[in-house]
């Protein structure tokens, strides 16, 4: 795999730049498609974040410094992309944003792209209770197995604080799994 | 050594086969590693070869971007910024103002669908796109409107219909 410092030097010069950009997508598609789908929970959704967050990517590397790791700049520019989507998105419908993250719950049960069980549709309910910090600090570390380094680096928020975030997060979700 | 062959007691049955198991748990258990109730996946799928066809879709998008490039003056640029805002006042007020004093008629009927485009779908339009296709060369916001807009109610539409102010062009600040 190519190093990422040669990587965001190709995508800077104009010469190798389409080509190390397919290389770009090509690494981060689907971890970043993933990441993104936990948050939008629609495919299509999903996969329109997706493609605007590697255009933001292409159009702003040249505002890349490289002072941190290019993974966890893409990654921020996608969380921030899933977001203002659903902000977005509930401004257009007038409803709430707590309201619009029910509704993309109740929609996934009739979604052909969601495959889960009863018990995995009921996480789906307890996430959609956490606020947005606590629920994306679980998915990274759950789903995603990331780092607490990694995932301090894309939030921007220190280590300690995403462990109480982490434990936090996981004890409303059991509580929620085990209620009736 | 002698084994003790009169040994009267005796265990539930499969008592031993099933030692390990509870021994195992017990150890988790006193740990504290009990095995959580979240499930280790979310049940989300993707269309097949889904991410196949991501690709060229992305890319074929850069292709239309570099098209796209046009380089500006800051005061060029600033001047597109102004008249993609007017712009988009002219076509949300117009709407407001012209609503509910008269039947909506013949003459209407573009600024209603125009308001209806806006309303049901994502614009794509970047402010120069706008700016190109509507001219401001000598109109004033306050010259087509019946009241003049006071700065307090621009600053309140901008402060509800505004995400991101990088959407103006007045200021612009990259992913750092």
């Amino acid at each position: 795999m190519i190093a990422e410092e040669t990587l965001v030097q190709e995508l800077k010069d104009k010469e190798s730049q389409a080509k190390a950009f397919e290389v770009l997508v090509n690494t981060y598609k689907e971890r970043l498609y993933w990441h993104i789908r936990r948050i939008v929970l629609d495919h299509d959704d999903a996969d329109d974040v997706l493609q605007n967050t590697f255009i933001k990517v292409y159009r702003n590397i040249d505002g890349f410094k490289g002072d941190g790791k290019l993974y966890s700049w893409m990654y921020r520019i996608a969380t921030n992309e899933s977001l203002t989507f659903l902000k977005q998105k509930s401004k257009k419908m007038g409803i709430g944003d707590q309201e619009l993250k029910e509704r993309m719950v109740e929609n996934l049960e009739a979604d052909v792209y969601f495959e889960g069980d009863a018990i995995q549709l009921k996480l789906q309910k307890a996430l959609a209770e956490l606020p947005d910090k606590q629920k994306l600090v679980f998915t990274m570390k759950y789903f995603q197995e990331m780092k607490y380094e990694e995932i301090s680096e894309v939030l921007e928020t220190s280590v300690g604080a995403l462990k109480a975030s982490y434990h936090l997060a996981v004890k409303k979700i059991e509580a929620y799994l085990k209620a009736d | 050594m002698k084994k003790d062959k009169k040994n009267s007691f005796n265990t539930p049955e499969g008592y031993f086969e099933s030692f390990h198991d509870r021994l195992k748990d017990r150890i988790q258990h006193e740990a504290g590693e009990e095995e959580s109730i979240i499930p280790k996946t979310d049940g989300f799928g993707v269309p097949e070869h889904y991410f196949e066809t991501v690709v060229p879709n992305i890319l074929s998008r850069t292709t239309e971007e570099k098209g796209k490039v046009v380089r500006l003056r800051p005061k060029r640029y600033f001047y597109y910024g102004a008249a993609a805002v007017a712009a988009v006042f002219i076509l949300v007020f117009s709407g407001i103002w012209n609503s509910g004093a008269e039947p909506i008629g013949f003459d209407d009927l573009a600024n209603t669908e125009i308001d209806t485009y806006f309303d049901n779908n994502r614009i794509d339009m970047s402010s120069y796109e706008l700016a190109e296709m509507v001219s401001f060369e000598d109109i004033q916001l306050n010259d087509i409107l019946e009241e003049d807009l006071s700065g307090e109610v621009i600053l309140e539409y901008l402060d509800e219909n505004v995400n991101d102010l990088r959407d103006l062009n007045i200021e612009y600040i990259d992913y750092e």
